[in-house]
């Protein structure tokens, strides 16, 4: 079944998969599933400084058929405590919505997953709970991920 | 659009002032007159898809020379500009860099040699560069790619009108020259459809027509206002240019709204359109919000906004105090806000009956307006015909059946919105002490139960009565027999009696429908002017000039708090006082002893009558046109004194 999807898949994703096992981005891991290579594992290493730093959080990606005109949709599987990453795993970015164009790739959506560990926006919530405790105490809250990260993301 | 004499085509609805129009037809009733009863000046024309092109074509063309900038970024600049031509060169000249950035218009960036391969950055194969296209920021993509690009994004709606270059972080707008250019032509079709609708729905004095397979717009010809403006496209159908609805005045838009959202049959879809939607703060376009952030960004217009506040997502914030202060509920609770739910449905329960009896009455003109619509076709079709055989006339002159039917359905569509108006109106316990309230909705009611009972009455002759005389003229039938050598031997048709019952109608209904109207006229007249500003003019000039426009306002306080509900009391009361509503006014008001009223109704009636042209009797309805005699020309009733037997 491999090797019959392999020839219906486009070019742009063999070429974007092979791109990124060859020079994967820092801190990002990205495999395709062997039986169905629209779908993608992914690994990535809580930024330095964050309070996701030291956790390894798995995610899963997955290219729609009419890829790249559609953006991918991506799901953290990992639990993780981000205002604007819920329970689900569900994320609020952006470029995985309206902002999405065909000339980003996998690898700059991870990036920009990874960035947003990096700079969570309490202003744009997804998860009201957990934006509502990095308003009210950003301390407790880096705490509360930074706690989540050692216990789930290791 | 300073020049009214641009558009032939054009309809201005005459002022009140000048009805009656006709003193030269035969039965004061010129059939020329729309049945249409609006007062406002509304001048507006219809515009054919063609004629939306051509009009398209203009703007562009004026703003393309005015501003030396290609056919591409005219669209652009018009459509920013909600296609406003004067706006477009405020706009533009005021700061044009600042415009052409805020739309996407870049410089075209110098291209390469075509003579080299490059990797298209969404395919990632290689193309020669000539064979690549791109927006005037030079960042080239291949065909295929851009193909895919702009047929998703046309899928994706009219957005597709601003779009940009796939490059993340460039903003050059695309031009609808490469949009065609690489799209097939199922898509290009689309686009220049959200094109023109682009005109039509971005265009502050242009709205399409709502009637089911239409495809014209309407243009007003003045600054539109919040109010609303009847209009009535080449097609048929009336509608209100404002909120869309069918034509609805002299009820207000607001009052529609909120009757249409009580009625829709499909509550429950309502329910839930009202439970898990919200309008776009821009386009007002249902949103429902299925995941994701309370960052919401319209998918139709682009508005980005905060799902909880509705508020602009720009004035969001750190500056406005941050997300959380959109969150109310708990303190809207603490409050109070919500405890009022349960007295809300108490009030609910209460006032369920008193909807219905207005809702009821609604509905049931609703639905005569419909059948008076189809018989006013099927006349048209059929009966006039036949007619024509039984009283020798062409169908030509048989015209005014078809006026009086327009005249029902016409009037049917101004009760029933009278009827949405009542319910708002009034509330749903006057106290008796608000005698001002009361009052008003006595005189409202008066008249709506006067303007109601006179289209039964045309409803009942141009209908039962009609029918009557056709089945009498069918037993005697007045077709005439032609003899095999060609000539007429029996002519029923044109017998003297049959002439004279035919002509004796005839008169009836011209007079009537021409009443009727009259009726309408000033109900939709006392409904815009507002209840309590003709009240209150009444009671400030006791002597009142009594402008021709206006009815004498009084009807005792203690027939209006009667025990029956109000409306059916007026339409039940109606028929025994038959007399003209003044008379029957006064009648009320010197049992009120009402000063308001207190001045010489006999002299308003006469200026009335002189005014219009014609008096007419209370008791046969027929038109005099005789404004000196005394005694109507058909039935030799007083034209002052008390109604004789018949």
């Amino acid at each position: 079944m491999g090797s019959n999807q392999q020839a219906q898949l486009p070019r742009r994703i063999i070429k974007e998969s092979q791109r990124l096992l060859s020079e994967p981005a820092p801190g990002i891991k990205a495999v395709p599933n062997e039986d169905n290579l629209r779908y993608f594992s992914v690994e990535i290493d809580g930024p330095g400084s964050s309070p996701y730093e030291g956790g390894k959080f798995r995610l899963e990606l997955f290219l729609p058929e009419d890829y790249p005109m559609a953006a991918p949709k991506v799901r953290f599987l990992t639990k993780i405590y981000h205002p604007n990453i819920d329970k689900l795993g569900r994320i609020c970015l952006d470029i995985l919505k309206d902002k999405w164009s065909p000339a980003l790739q996998i690898r700059t959506v991870l990036l920009s997953i990874q960035a947003l560990l990096s700079a969570p926006n309490p202003d744009d919530p997804l998860a009201e709970n957990v934006a509502k405790h990095w308003k009210e105490n950003e301390a407790e809250a880096v705490r509360e991920a930074r706690a989540w990260t050692m216990r789930w993301a290791r | 659009m300073e020049d009214d004499s641009d558009y032939e085509d054009s309809y201005v609805a005459s002022d009140v002032e000048d009805y009656p129009t006709s003193e030269d037809g035969d039965y004061g009733y010129d059939p020329q007159t729309e049945p249409e009863i609006s007062m406002r000046r509304a001048a507006y024309t219809v515009l054919s898809e063609e004629e939306l092109k051509l009009r398209q074509q203009e703007a562009l063309q004026q703003v393309m020379q005015v501003l030396s900038i290609s056919e591409g970024e005219a669209v652009r600049v018009l459509r920013h500009c909600k296609w406003d031509v004067n706006r477009v060169n405020e706009e533009w000249f005021a700061d044009t860099e600042a415009l052409r950035d805020k739309i996407g218009l870049v410089d075209e960036q110098p291209t390469g040699s075509g003579r080299r391969k490059e990797s298209c950055g969404i395919c990632f194969d290689e193309f020669w560069v000539s064979e690549m296209h791109a927006a005037p920021c030079n960042h080239s993509f291949c065909r295929g790619c851009w193909k895919g690009y702009v047929h998703t994004a046309i899928s994706g709606g009219p957005a597709v009108l601003s779009l940009r270059c796939p490059l993340p972080d460039c903003s050059a707008a695309v031009p609808a020259a490469l949009v065609t250019a690489v799209s097939d032509p199922k898509h290009r079709e689309k686009y220049h459809l959200y094109s023109l609708r682009s005109f039509v729905e971005d265009n502050q004095r242009l709205e399409w027509c709502p009637a089911p397979g239409c495809e014209n717009a309407v243009e007003a010809l003045h600054e539109v206002s919040n109010e609303a403006m009847d209009v009535t496209c080449r097609c048929g159908s009336s509608f209100c240019f404002n909120c869309k609805e069918e034509a609805h005045r002299p009820v207000d838009c607001e009052t529609v709204k909120k009757w249409i959202i009580k009625n829709s049959a499909e509550s429950e879809n309502l329910n839930w359109i009202l439970a898990n939607t919200k309008p776009c703060p821009k386009c007002k376009r249902p949103i429902e919000k299925n995941q994701g952030c309370m960052h919401m960004s319209c998918s139709q217009c682009k508005h980005e906004f905060c799902w909880l506040c509705l508020a602009s997502w720009q004035e969001h914030g750190e500056r406005t105090g941050g997300f959380y202060n959109c969150n109310k509920y708990e303190s809207a609770k603490k409050r109070g806000d919500y405890d009022a739910e349960s007295l809300k449905r108490e009030h609910a329960r209460v006032s369920l009956q008193r909807y219905m009896h207005y809702y009821q009455r609604w509905a049931e003109n609703d639905r005569a307006r419909s059948q008076a619509l189809s018989s006013k076709a099927e006349a048209n079709d059929k009966k006039l015909e036949v007619l024509s055989e039984f009283v020798a006339t062409p169908t030509s002159q048989l015209k005014f059946i078809l006026d009086a039917w327009a005249q029902v359905v016409e009037c049917r569509r101004i009760l029933k919105w009278t009827y949405a108006y009542g319910y708002y109106r009034f509330g749903d316990n006057i106290p008796d002490e608000d005698t001002a309230q009361k009052q008003q909705q006595g005189f409202f009611e008066f008249n709506q139960g006067q303007a109601e009972m006179f289209l039964e009455k045309l409803n009942g002759v141009v209908e039962k009565d009609l029918d009557n005389l056709v089945e009498e003229f069918k037993r005697e039938p007045g077709l005439s027999e032609v003899a095999p050598d060609g000539s007429v031997f029996v002519d029923q048709a044109s017998s003297p009696e049959r002439q004279a019952v035919w002509s004796k109608f005839r008169e009836q209904l011209i007079g009537l429908t021409e009443v009727t109207r009259m009726h309408f006229v000033k109900l939709v007249q006392e409904l815009e002017k507002g209840l309590d500003q003709l009240l209150a003019f009444y009671s400030e000039q006791p002597e009142a000039e009594a402008e021709a426009e206006v009815e004498p306002a009084a009807v005792s306080t203690a027939e209006a708090s009667g025990s029956a509900t109000p409306a059916q009391q007026a339409t039940a009361k109606a028929p025994k006082r038959s007399k003209r509503s003044r008379i029957s006014s006064r009648a009320a008001a010197d049992k009120a002893s009402n000063s308001a009223a207190a001045f010489s109704l006999q002299e308003a009636d006469s200026e009335l009558e002189a005014e219009a042209g014609y008096w007419q009797c209370r008791r046969c309805t027929v038109i005099n046109r005789d404004l000196n005699s005394q005694s109507c020309s058909m039935c030799a009733q007083n034209r002052r004194g008390p109604i004789s037997a018949s």
